[in-house]
């Protein structure tokens, strides 16, 4: 009798485990690995050595996206495209998404300028963050507020 | 049969030199699915399928490599400038992460 009332109970428990949890949430779990918080991205990309904020970076995004789904994103760096000096990379993050990574575009001298456009996804109103790598090694980024109306994750 | 097209690589301005820095947009038909979306009729959750890899080049030369999220919207726009060096071809290849793999191509002709 207390065999069968162990085995009923943790039975039990287990299948109110499984029914508990959504299936969405374990389709994520699944992809686990991409699910930076900003603070945790930005550290990836920077290797720990964070970025400055600053004004030679121009991002234009709508002040409010009345669809999340598709959400205009530019970016332009006012800095040299030569051998010796260039942006090497412009990352494009959004500060509340469940994966706050959007894209990571390596450039070259020859793109002739540090620019990147894109329409990206936001879950809801949040910061758009340009985070840039010169080729010398620095960091600098920028940021701006976008009012979300409806959330475009599904 | 014709096979439909998947994507499209635009240069803005159409009309251009060598030397002029120009903008190569590239856009193309992709659901961009991030995984956590269900499907209304049967409850199950559409995986995702996104594209995560991008590479611009000219002549068979790299210039631009992209990495993207399924944070990018569908049918996903992406634009960079390029400085025209010469006559030659801009190819596109891309991955998504169930490893389909396609690639574009577009002839550059500069005026002069």
């Amino acid at each position: 009798m207390k065999r069968r009332n162990f085995i009923k109970s943790v039975f039990g428990a287990s299948v109110v485990a499984v029914t508990l949890t959504p299936v969405s949430i374990m389709a994520e779990d699944k992809k686990a690995g991409n699910k930076l918080s900003y603070a945790e991205a930005e550290k990836v990309i920077t290797g720990g050595k964070g970025a400055k904020d600053s004004d030679k970076i121009k991002l234009t995004v709508p002040e409010i996206a009345e669809n999340g789904a598709v959400v205009p994103v530019k970016v332009m760096v006012d800095n040299p495209m030569e051998e010796a000096n260039y942006v090497k990379a412009i990352h494009v993050l959004a500060s509340k998404n469940g994966n706050s990574r959007c894209a990571d575009v390596m450039l070259s001298p020859l793109n002739g300028k540090g620019y990147f456009a894109t329409r990206i996804k936001l879950g809801g109103t949040q910061d758009v963050v340009a985070l840039v790598e010169l080729s010398n090694g620095t960091f600098i980024k920028t940021a701006k507020s976008v009012k979300v109306t409806i959330g475009g994750c599904g | 049969m014709a096979e439909k097209r998947k994507s499209m690589i635009k240069f803005k301005p159409k009309k251009f030199k060598v030397g002029d820095v120009i903008k190569v947009d590239f856009i193309v038909i992709h659901p961009m699915d991030t995984g956590t979306k269900k499907n209304k009729k049967t409850g199950e959750v559409i995986p995702s399928k996104y594209i995560d890899n991008i590479t611009f080049s000219f002549d068979g030369k790299p210039f631009t490599s992209m990495k993207v999220w399924e944070t990018v919207s569908t049918n996903p726009y992406f634009s960079v400038n390029f400085k025209v060096p010469a006559k030659g071809k801009i190819t596109v290849d891309y991955t998504d992460n169930t490893g389909e793999k396609n690639s574009k191509s577009k002839k550059l002709k500069p005026k002069g």
